[in-house]
């Protein structure tokens, strides 16, 4: 075990400087930079000039890479070149705002997910179990913002219920009023939610029908020891899988449901560094995502080891 | 999601509606039958701050007034700040923090008289403070928008001849010259300031707190010279999507939301909790020819191009009705657009006939898009079937947005751009004399620039008007800068907002927060 750790471990390192290697790559191929997108139309070519040079723009790009790793390893994550605000700074802002919304939709999914998945596998066919069925293949065929858009419009509008927007709430305004939570979590959730669930729910099921589960029947074990001895843990190893694939996706879908309630949060700001070109901001919010995903994955795979050895999984 | 904020004079600025293009129809669809209301907390009494959205991003999410490229850093100046002179609707020039000004009769020494005004922090505004300001902001690295009128001042020659008092001496002499005063990054800040963190102005607001990329708060200032705001609060919030905008405008979260378009506009024609402000002809929308460069340097095909596009129906589809047709210039309804021109129309038959004698049948056009404006792409498409009919091959090229104006001002032969009001004489030197910093076409003509110059020194205003106006007649022949259309500029507000009206962002009226009750 602790070799496996320590391998993969090493390997998350690689595959974060990996990433950083092609993400700052890929921003410098992006045409213009920082001086172009803030002097916009109005800037004469001296203007432009003149903002390049204070920001450090005419220098060579990998000169600049490597400055910010050093910085890096200091722990400091830069200046952004739009607002010469500390980098560590506008990500701690933000970083507040998309944990109110990802935690959140991250307990709703792990307490409910197993839940649902284990009374539907246990009973395949119930009305409960088609009903969750039905809203699975639901939620798949409308896109996040629709759905979204849908109950902005139902809930909020029409029965003025919840607020329809965070506009304008930072942290502390939003953990005033936690009201406006309920619609965007619930658009982040619904659709992770029914896929954990249905994956728990086919593994289940086929843990419950087969020859293990039989014989320790046959060997006269209570139904309930069966199933919480046996069928669980054999189902939930590979849901372990699944889940770090859903913290993936619950930050994907931030970038959306951010935008569609209006929050000021990591997706957002991910997506305005990247058109500012403010590739110390972009290399931060890449390492950020980057690690958090390599980090989940290393434990999903871990916790998996962890449930049924036998079952290694290949780095 | 992904909607850029607009720019002040020059654009309005990317709308990040790419990911979420749809959003807007989809919220007008899905609410469309139902009444929209769920007032927030806020709408009756003084206590909750007036709350303005708009979009923003794309700028240094500063408090200096002289970086103020979007319409959301012009909102954010506008509350904290005051200028000498203020554009009325037409553009023309009305006196603001000047009391007066008058020129020598050569037009190259400008006497400027100051009114009685403070600072937030009880200084007096002086001429001291002016020139200060105006030399910072002509230096190209501040960045200010207005940086090229600045430069025309000779600041070792321009000094303060009283406490309110000062001249202004030109290098050049310039009859024009008071368009300056009211340009976007000219406010006037305290002798010294280079420190924007705790921003002191003459403005009807004082400053309370600002993150870059967050909400801006202000607070009235009882002492301002033209009277207190009659708002207690203003705050500027952030907020890049439409749909974001447009839902917290319906639900009552917010009272002005700034930007709105499309879809979200005929939501908001039925709804009864908001009430839309819309400003006809707002922005001129181009196609930009580069007459400097092949093929375009053959003055047939510019005439082809211009006789073979059908405006009204790119009104119509393009625009969605939401506009009306452009004559080829800049500046419809504005102070010193020259009155008497027959419109374009569509001459098929002669637009082939020029090609033809161009030796250019079949000839393929790359024009240069993006979604800075929702309306490219669909105009894009229908002017390539149109050109297509006098013999024309055109296909667009999509560029990101945000660094879109960087890229046509040294690629391709043909661009869309849109223009927001300002005044026709800045246009006209900044955009179509030859050799100019924002002359994205490459247009050269002695005899325009001769007009300009003689407009320039021309004391008299009905002889100078006169002169600009046969200059915008050979441009609008010649330049490649084709305006064929105006688009509206639509902003919303809450149905207990009074005290704002529709006008053309950069004009005075346009996000006057001061003057905002709520009922």
């Amino acid at each position: 075990m602790r070799g496996y750790v320590l391998r993969r471990t090493l390997l998350a390192v690689v595959q974060c400087l990996v990433v950083l290697v092609a993400v700052f790559a890929v921003g410098s191929l992006l045409p213009g930079d920082t001086a172009d997108v803030l002097r916009g139309e109005l800037g004469t070519p001296e203007q432009v000039a003149a903002l390049r040079s204070r920001l450090g723009l005419d220098e060579p790009a990998w000169p600049r890479f490597v400055h910010w790793l050093g910085g890096l390893a200091t722990g400091d994550l830069g200046t952004s070149l739009t607002t010469g605000v500390p980098v560590g700074d506008d990500l701690g802002r933000r970083v507040g705002v998309t944990l109110l919304l990802g935690v959140p939709a991250l307990l709703l999914v792990t307490l409910l997910a197993p839940l649902l998945g284990t009374v539907c596998g246990l009973r395949e066919g119930s009305r409960a179990d088609r009903a969750m069925n039905a809203t699975a293949v639901l939620l798949h065929a409308v896109p996040e913002f629709v759905l979204a858009l849908l109950l902005v419009a139902s809930v909020s509008l029409a029965a003025g219920l919840l607020p329809a927007t965070a506009i304008g709430m930072d942290t502390g305004a939003l953990l005033a009023q936690p009201s406006v939570l309920v619609l965007p979590v619930v658009v982040l959730t619904a659709r992770h939610l029914c896929d954990l669930a249905r994956q728990i729910r086919v593994s289940v099921a086929a843990e419950r029908h087969g020859p293990v589960a039989e014989h320790l029947r046959l060997l006269g074990l209570r139904e309930r020891t069966v199933v919480l001895r046996h069928v669980l843990p054999n189902a939930l190893g590979p849901a372990a899988q699944q889940y770090a694939r859903c913290v993936e996706g619950l930050l994907g879908g931030a970038v959306l449901v951010e935008a569609v309630f209006g929050f000021r949060g990591l997706g957002g700001g991910f997506v305005e560094a990247v058109e500012n070109r403010d590739l110390p901001e972009v290399q931060a919010y890449a390492l950020l995502f980057t690690g958090t995903a390599v980090v989940v994955n290393l434990l999903g795979d871990l916790v998996a080891y962890r449930l049924a050895p036998r079952r290694e999984v290949s780095a | 999601m992904a909607t850029h904020a607009r720019t002040a004079p020059g654009r309005p600025q990317p709308t990040r509606r790419g990911v979420l293009a749809a959003g807007g129809a989809l919220a007008a669809a899905s609410t469309g039958l139902l009444s929209g209301c769920g007032d927030g907390s806020d709408g009756g009494g003084g206590e909750a701050p007036f709350r303005a959205a708009f979009t923003s991003g794309g700028s240094q999410e500063t408090l200096d007034p002289h970086v103020a490229p979007n319409f959301v850093d012009q909102a954010r100046a506008k509350a904290l700040y005051d200028t000498l002179g203020t554009y009325a609707d037409d553009m023309s020039v009305r006196k603001r923090l000047a009391e007066s000004w008058e020129s020598n009769a050569a037009g190259t020494r400008w006497h400027i008289r100051l009114r009685q005004a403070e600072f937030h922090d009880g200084t007096p505004v002086t001429a001291e403070d002016v020139l200060y300001s105006y030399r910072r902001a002509a230096d190209p690295d501040t960045g200010s928008p207005s940086q090229v009128l600045l430069s025309a001042i000779d600041f070792t020659a321009s000094r303060a001849d009283g406490k309110r008092s000062l001249v202004l001496v030109l290098e050049a002499p310039n009859f024009e010259f008071p368009t300056v005063f009211a340009g976007p990054g000219t406010e006037i800040i305290p002798d010294g300031t280079t420190d924007f963190r705790k921003p002191v102005g003459s403005g009807p607001f004082t400053h309370v707190s600002f993150t870059p990329g967050g909400t801006a708060r202000y607070r009235s200032w009882a002492d301002h010279w033209d009277g207190a705001p009659h708002i207690a609060e203003l705050e500027i919030v952030p907020a890049n999507e439409e749909s974001a905008r447009l839902n917290a405008l319906l639900s009552g979260q917010v009272h002005y939301a700034a930007d709105m378009a499309g879809a979200s506009v005929e939501r908001l024609r039925k709804a009864e909790s908001a009430r839309l402000l819309t400003s006809k002809r707002a922005t001129a929308q181009q196609l930009l020819l580069r007459t400097g460069r092949k093929p375009f340097d053959d003055p047939r095909l510019v005439r082809a191009v211009q006789l073979g596009i059908d405006r009204a129906a790119l009104v119509r589809i393009a625009l969605a009705g939401h506009g009306e047709v452009g004559n080829d210039l800049f500046g419809t309804g504005l102070r010193g657009y020259p009155g008497g021109l027959e419109p374009r129309e569509r001459d098929v038959a002669e637009a082939r006939k020029l090609v033809k004698q161009a030796g250019a049948e079949g000839l393929h056009i790359t024009v240069q898009t993006s979604a800075v404006d929702a309306a490219w792409q669909p105009a894009a498409d229908l002017m390539a079937r149109q050109l297509r009919e006098i013999g024309l091959r055109l296909t667009a090229n999509t560029r990101a947005a945000s660094t879109y104006f960087s890229e046509i001002r040294t690629k391709g032969v043909a661009a869309f751009n849109t223009t927001s009001t300002l005044p026709v004489s800045d246009f006209l030197q900044q955009r179509v004399r030859g050799g100019a910093a924002r002359n994205q076409t490459g247009y050269r003509s002695e005899k325009f620039d001769r007009l300009l110059d003689r407009a320039r020194t021309t004391r008299d205003e009905q002889d100078r008007l006169a002169l600009l106006a046969r200059a915008q007649k050979i441009a609008r022949d010649e330049s490649g800068l084709l305006v064929w259309a105006f688009s509206d500029a639509v902003d919303a507000i809450g149905r207990t907002v009074r005290g704002l009206r529709a006008a053309p962002p950069n004009s005075h009226d346009w996000a006057r927060f001061d003057r905002v009750r709520i009922d």
